[in-house]
C-alpha cells in the first residue's frame, strides 16, 4: 500500500485493525484510538482521499490503497494552518482526524456554509469542546483559498 | 514553529515505549459486591506475569482522603470492575488472552447502588472500617461510624427554623443529578519501570505530588525514591487525579522486573471513575417582598465503591448549596456515601454542578411562587461586594450582578421571559494550597521554568509561560518549560479547581523576583493559600478564591418529541485578567459544551450494579450537531484585578439556566439529564393536573 505518498509493504494479521499496524509498523503515532466503535473520528485517516475510521478497517482491506494521515500533509497545508491560526483544539487528541475531515469536506466543497461544515465533520468528536474554533478553522481554510 | 498537535507529532504518555516492556491487562470483578474465594492464574502462559491478592496483601493502603483502596480487591470485590488480578505479556493481543484466561471464585454479598438508600441504617456495608488520611484530606474527616457515610460536612449559620417561621412562602424540592463520564480521548495510560529501589513513572496525571505520596505508602518506599513524570494529556477534566492506573502498573512492574505500560479500554473508563450522582434537597424561604430568610439544604453524593476525592466533593456540594445570596439562616448536611458502584470522583467543577443545579432551579421556583421576575429576585439577593458568606468568610471582588446583568441582556431577558433562563454560580478554588515554581535563566538567553502544572488541553502552561514571558521582558518562544517530573519541580498541590494560573501566576511573580534579587541565574517562588472550613460548623474560609458567572439559554421543547432545542447559549463570567485569550474562550466554550451534554443527554446508567452504557456509542457526548447555532460568551475584566482561573466556571449554570428556560415553558423537571421521556412525562404530569 501507499502511506502518505510512498509504497510499504506491512505484515499484518487478518483481524488488525489499519490503525494499530500504522503505528505498529510506521509509527504513526497521529492515528489515536478512544471510542475504538467508529464512533468518535479520532483515529480518521484517508482511503483513496476518502476519511474512514482506523479502527474498524481490517489491514488487509486496505491492501494496494492509498492512504493518507495527518503526518502526511507535512504541516504547511492549509487546513493544518487554518486549525493553527483559528486556536481550533485544546488537548490536541482529535486534531489529525479534525484535519484530515476537513481536507476532503473542502475538495468537494470549495465554500462550505458553516451547516455543511457541521455536517461534514459530525463524525468527529472533540471532548475538550473546541467545536467553535473548529467551523471557523475550516471556514478560514476556505476562505483563504478562494482569496 | 507548527503546533505539534496539528502536525500528528503531539505525545502522550499512552505513545510512550520503553525497551523490553511488557502490556498490561486488568482482571476485572463481574459481581457488584462479593467475596473473593480465590484467583487461579495457573492457565496463564508462562510468557506471562500475574498479579493476584497474594501480591498485593502486604502492600500498604492508598487513597487520597480516605486509605480504602489496596493495590487489587484482596478479600472482597465492591464493584462491578474492581480489579481482582492483573497480568502482562510482551503483546497486548497476550495480555488479552491472558486475563481471559484468570479464574476468580467469588461468593456473592447484598449490595446497595443508591446513596441515599446506602446511607440509612440498616443497608449493606460497603467498607467495614477505613483509614482517613493522605494530604489531598486537607479537612477533618467526619465518618459515621457502622454506616456507608464515609464523611459528613456541616454549616450552621443563624437559626434555620426561626428563619422559615418568618417566611412568608417556602419552597421544597429534592433534585437528582446523574453519574456522568469524562470520556476524555485519550485513556488512562502509565509507563511503570524499577531500577532497584527506585519507581519511575511516566502517568497522564493531573496530581504527581498526590500520586506519589500513595505510591510511596503503598510500596513502603521513600517518595524521593518515586519520579513521576506527567507529559501532556488527551485530556482528563478531573477523571486523571489521584492514583489510577498507576499502583498497579507499578505492581506489575516490579514483579515482571521489567517495564509495564498500562492504557485502560474505553469500557473500563467507566469503572474506572465517573461523576458523582447526587441527591439534593433544598428548603428554601422567602418574605413575600423577595428577601430570602432560610434556606436548608441536605446532599447525597454517591461516591460509589472507594471514597477517592468524594469527601471533597461532597463538602464542596455542601459550601457551594446556599449560593452567591445573602440568607441570614443556613444550614446544610452533605453526605459523602459509599455504594457498590464504581468509583465517582473529580469531575470539571467538582461538586459544584449539582449543587448550582438544585440551588438555581430552586430559585426559579421560589420567584413563581412569590410571582417576582427571577432576574430581580436574583439581583435583590445576590451577595455584593464586602459581604460575608454563610461560612463567615468575606468576599472581595464580588462580580455575581454584573455577570448576571450581562448574561440576561445578551438573550434579551427584558423583552420577554417566555423559553429563556437565567442561573449563577459561586465556585470555590481548592483551598488550603500550595504553589511553586522554579525560574532558571539559560546560556542562550532564554529561561527554564520547572514546576508541575500540568497540561491536560486546557492550556495553563501556555498561559504561564506567557506571563513569564511578560515578567521577564522575553519573547514566549525563549521560555522553556519542560513536562512535570516530580525529581526536578518543586512541590504543588495539584492541577485542578481551576487553579494553576491563578496560584502559579502568583508563584512565578515571587521567582522572577528572587532570580532579579538573588542576582543569580535561579529564582524560586512560592506562594501559600491557608484556610478551610470546620467540617461541623461550616466555619471558616471555604475558598481564598470565587470563581463567578452565569448562564443564559434559549430553549424550545417539541412537545410530540420531548426534545430540548437549545438555540442560545451564554455565559458571562468574571475574568479578573485574561491571560491567554484564545485559551480562555477554548476553556469557557469547551465547559458551555460540556455543560450541555450534561443538562440534555449524559449518564452513566447502571442495572444491578452493572454500568450498561460503556461505550461512546449508548453514552453520547456532544457532537458539532448538538452545538447551539449561537453559543457566545463575556469574559469580564477589570484593570488591576486578579487573574480568575476560567477552566471550569462556565460549565455548573449551564443545565439550571436551561432547566429554568424549559420550566418557562411550564415544563418543570428536578432531575439531569432532561432527557426527553422526563420532558413527556413532565407534560404529561400538567396535562393530568389540568384535566
Amino acid at each position: 500500500m501507499q502511506v502518505n505518498g510512498a509504497a510499504h509493504e506491512l505484515e499484518a494479521r487478518a483481524d488488525e485493525s489499519i490503525l494499530a499496524v500504522l503505528r505498529r509498523e510506521l509509527g504513526l503515532l497521529s492515528v489515536r484510538e478512544t471510542c475504538g466503535i467508529g464512533v468518535c473520528g479520532a483515529c480518521t485517516v484517508l482511503l483513496d482521499g476518502e476519511p474512514v475510521s482506523g479502527c474498524l478497517l481490517l489491514a488487509p482491506l486496505a491492501q494496494g490503497c492509498e492512504l493518507t494521515t495527518v503526518e502526511g500533509l507535512g504541516g504547511e497545508h492549509p487546513v493544518q494552518r487554518a486549525f493553527a491560526d483559528a486556536h481550533a483544539f485544546q488537548c490536541g487528541y482529535c486534531t489529525a482526524g479534525m484535519i484530515l475531515t476537513a481536507k476532503r469536506l473542502l475538495e468537494d466543497e470549495a465554500r462550505p456554509s458553516e451547516d455543511d461544515v457541521r455536517a461534514a465533520m459530525s463524525g468527529n468528536l472533540c471532548r475538550c469542546g473546541s467545536y467553535v474554533k473548529i467551523v471557523d478553522a475550516v471556514l478560514g481554510a476556505a476562505a483563504e483559498r478562494a482569496a | 514553529m507548527t503546533d505539534p498537535r496539528v502536525t500528528g507529532s503531539a505525545r502522550y504518555a499512552e505513545d510512550l515505549e520503553l525497551p523490553g516492556m511488557l502490556h498490561a491487562r486488568v482482571v476485572r470483578s463481574l459481581y457488584p459486591h462479593a467475596r473473593i474465594l480465590g484467583v487461579e492464574g495457573s492457565r496463564v502462559p508462562s510468557s506471562c506475569v500475574v498479579l493476584g491478592p497474594d501480591d498485593v496483601r502486604e502492600l500498604g493502603r492508598y487513597g487520597c482522603q480516605i486509605q480504602d483502596q489496596t493495590v487489587l480487591a484482596v478479600d472482597r470485590a465492591r464493584f462491578v470492575g474492581d480489579p481482582v488480578a492483573a497480568v502482562a505479556a510482551p503483546t497486548l493481543r497476550e495480555a488479552d488472552e491472558a486475563a481471559l484466561s484468570v479464574d476468580v471464585d467469588y461468593e456473592e454479598l447484598p449490595a446497595v447502588y443508591d446513596a441515599v438508600e446506602a446511607a440509612a441504617p440498616g443497608a449493606p456495608l460497603v467498607h467495614d472500617a477505613a483509614v482517613a488520611g493522605g494530604a489531598a484530606a486537607y479537612f477533618a474527616m467526619r465518618p459515621q461510624p457502622g454506616t456507608n457515610v464515609c464523611h459528613r460536612f456541616r454549616i450552621r449559620h443563624g437559626d434555620v427554623e426561626a428563619g422559615f417561621a418568618e417566611a412568608d412562602v417556602v419552597v421544597e424540592r429534592t433534585y437528582r443529578t446523574a453519574g456522568a463520564q469524562h470520556a476524555h480521548m485519550e485513556p488512562h495510560a502509565c509507563v511503570a519501570r524499577w531500577d532497584s529501589d527506585l519507581l519511575e513513572l511516566w502517568t497522564g496525571t493531573q496530581t504527581p505530588f498526590n500520586v506519589r505520596e500513595d505510591l510511596a505508602r503503598v510500596f513502603g518506599v521513600a517518595e524521593d525514591r518515586i519520579r513521576l513524570v506527567s507529559p501532556p494529556m488527551g485530556g482528563a477534566f478531573g477523571a486523571k487525579t489521584f492514583v489510577r492506573v498507576e499502583a498497579i502498573a507499578a505492581a506489575l512492574a516490579r514483579k515482571a522486573g521489567r517495564p509495564v505500560k498500562l492504557v485502560l479500554p474505553r469500557s473500563e473508563e467507566w469503572q474506572t471513575l465517573n461523576r458523582h450522582p447526587a441527591t439534593i434537597v433544598v428548603r428554601l424561604g422567602a418574605r413575600s417582598d423577595g428577601t430570602l430568610i432560610a434556606k436548608q439544604i441536605t446532599c447525597y453524593a454517591d461516591t460509589g465503591a472507594y471514597a477517592d476525592c468524594g469527601p471533597g466533593v461532597a463538602q464542596k456540594m455542601g459550601f457551594s448549596a446556599p449560593g452567591p445570596y445573602r440568607i441570614p439562616n443556613v444550614s446544610v448536611d452533605a453526605f459523602c456515601v459509599y455504594t457498590n458502584l464504581p468509583p465517582n470522583g473529580a469531575f470539571r467543577g467538582y461538586g459544584q454542578m449539582q449543587s448550582t443545579w438544585a440551588s438555581e432551579r430552586a430559585m426559579d421556583e421560589l420567584a413563581d411562587a412569590l410571582g417576582i421576575d427571577p432576574l430581580d429576585l436574583r439581583l435583590q439577593n445576590v451577595l455584593r461586594e464586602g459581604e460575608r458568606y454563610c461560612t463567615g468568610e468575606t468576599l472581595h471582588d464580588v462580580r455575581f450582578a454584573e455577570c448576571l446583568e450581562a448574561a440576561a441582556e445578551a438573550i434579551g431577558w427584558r423583552e420577554g421571559r417566555r423559553g429563556k433562563g437565567l442561573s449563577l454560580v459561586m465556585k470555590g478554588m481548592q483551598t488550603p494550597s500550595r504553589a511553586a515554581i522554579v525560574v532558571e535563566a539559560g546560556d542562550d538567553g532564554g529561561y527554564v521554568l520547572r514546576c508541575a502544572t500540568a497540561e491536560m488541553g486546557q492550556g495553563a502552561r501556555h498561559a504561564i509561560s506567557l506571563l513569564a514571558a511578560e515578567l521577564l521582558g522575553v519573547e514566549p518562544e525563549s521560555i522553556r518549560f519542560p513536562d512535570p517530573d516530580t525529581s526536578l519541580v518543586p512541590y504543588d498541590t495539584r492541577t485542578t479547581s481551576s487553579r494553576s494560573t491563578y496560584m502559579m501566576g502568583r508563584a512565578l511573580v515571587e521567582a522572577v523576583r528572587d532570580l532579579r534579587e538573588s542576582g543569580g541565574r535561579r529564582g524560586l517562588g512560592e506562594v501559600r493559600d491557608e484556610g478551610g472550613l470546620d467540617p461541623d460548623t461550616g466555619q471558616g474560609v471555604a475558598s481564598t478564591h470565587w470563581h463567578q458567572g452565569a448562564a443564559a439559554a434559549v430553549v424550545d421543547v417539541d412537545t410530540e418529541t420531548g426534545l430540548i432545542a437549545v438555540s442560545r447559549l451564554h455565559t458571562s463570567t468574571y475574568a479578573g485578567r485574561v491571560v491567554n485569550r484564545p485559551g480562555a474562550e477554548l476553556q469557557t466554550e469547551g465547559s458551555m459544551i460540556m455543560g450541555l451534554g450534561t443538562a440534555l443527554f449524559e449518564e452513566v446508567v447502571q442495572l444491578d450494579g452493572q454500568v450498561t452504557n460503556a461505550n461512546l456509542s449508548d453514552y453520547p457526548i456532544p457532537a458539532f450537531a448538538d452545538i447551539p447555532v449561537q453559543l457566545t460568551h463575556d469574559l469580564l475584566e477589570r484593570e488591576g484585578a486578579e487573574i480568575h482561573g476560567l477552566g471550569e466556571t462556565a460549565l455548573p449554570p449551564v443545565p439550571p439556566a436551561i432547566g429554568n428556560a424549559v420550566a418557562s415553558l411550564g415544563i418543570d423537571l428536578a432531575d439531569l439529564p432532561m432527557k426527553p421521556e422526563a420532558v413527556l412525562a413532565a407534560i404529561e404530569a400538567r396535562q393530568g393536573a389540568v384535566a
